[in-house]
């Protein structure tokens, strides 16, 4: 299985690498730092789970969501964000995504998350 | 006065933290104005008041409500809460306020709820604890800012700026946490850290 984190800030995808690796023991994770390096990434490497920020300068969640599932229908889209208001997390699963979650994510919920996608 | 500085590495992990913290804090805020507000990231810098001061004049807004909170602990500083007469007004409109009193009550308990939700859950990121004052609020206009009190109490501050943005309501406030000289080593020994941990 092949994982994409997108996040602009560097603690966030740290943290989301290790809650990934401390479940899966041979998860190939790229990164990217907002949406438009995720979509080059989704081009390449065609990642099976994506986990997504939506507060991103140059392309913002919102806008990346759409176009990723565009690329890759099949690829499966996990909003990791600390937007928590109602009307954002409608907004996420309108889009395509397949779970908003709310930021930071650690071991359990990481594994929480891989149980229900 | 020793002059301090945040890394790259220690902006980000404090620009997550805020950007954590905020999120709840609108949440909040939110469901309180049954709004939707778009997020911004948050903005990171260590300053000198006099650049401070000049910070806030770019708010361009000739008069606008001006409310301030302190909070206190291992991370001890002062929110400020700005939003101006337009928004203020907007406000006013959309919560059916009829007289100025309800217009100064409203943006003292909107500056409450957002300030120290706020402060509150970037502290608990930060594994600690802070407690408040009441919030103050004042209408003031822009080339009074300096004789404000609130901030003759720093000298550097490290400035973390960030929106409030109910787009369809057109209303927008900013808002700054400050915070004290004698807070930021220790905020810097806690950001590194976290970072630490993950690596």
């Amino acid at each position: 299985m092949k994982y994409l984190v997108v996040d602009d800030s560097k603690l966030a995808r740290l943290s989301l690498v290790k809650s990934l690796k401390a479940n899966i023991e041979k998860a190939e994770i790229f990164q990217a730092v907002n949406g438009v390096e995720a979509l080059k990434v989704m081009h390449s490497e065609k990642p099976n789970i994506v986990f997504l920020d939506l507060t991103m300068p140059e392309m913002d969640g919102y806008e990346a969501l759409p176009k990723l599932l565009e690329i890759n229908a099949n690829a499966k889209v996990v909003v990791v964000s600390a937007d928590i208001q109602t009307k954002a997390k409608e907004r996420v699963i309108a889009l395509g995504a397949q779970l908003h979650m709310q930021k930071p994510i650690n071991a359990d919920k990481m594994k929480e998350i891989l149980d229900i996608i | 006065m020793q002059v301090f500085d945040l890394t790259e590495d220690e902006k980000d992990v404090l620009q997550e933290l805020m950007n954590v913290a905020y999120g709840n804090a609108t949440a909040v805020v939110a469901e309180m104005l049954d709004a939707f507000a778009s997020l911004s990231i948050p903005n990171i810098k260590v300053i000198q008041t006099d650049e401070l001061l000049a910070t806030f004049s770019e708010l361009k807004s000739e008069s606008y409500f001006f409310s301030t909170q302190a909070f206190n602990g291992e991370f001890k500083g002062e929110s400020a809460f700005f939003i101006n007469q337009t928004s203020a007004n907007n406000l006013a409109k959309h919560l059916e306020l009829e007289s100025s009193e309800d217009l100064d009550d409203a943006i003292l308990e909107l500056t409450n709820v957002l300030t120290s939700t706020l402060t509150t859950k970037l502290s608990q990121e930060m594994d600690t604890e802070v407690s408040f004052s009441l919030p103050s609020l004042s209408k003031i206009p822009l080339q009074e800012i300096g004789k404000t009190s609130a901030f003759k109490h720093y000298s550097q501050v490290i400035v973390i700026d960030t929106d409030l943005n109910f787009q369809d309501q057109q209303i927008h406030g900013k808002i700054f946490i400050l915070t004290k000289d004698e807070s930021i080593q220790w905020l810097k020994t806690k950001l590194n850290s976290i970072l630490e941990l993950l690596i």
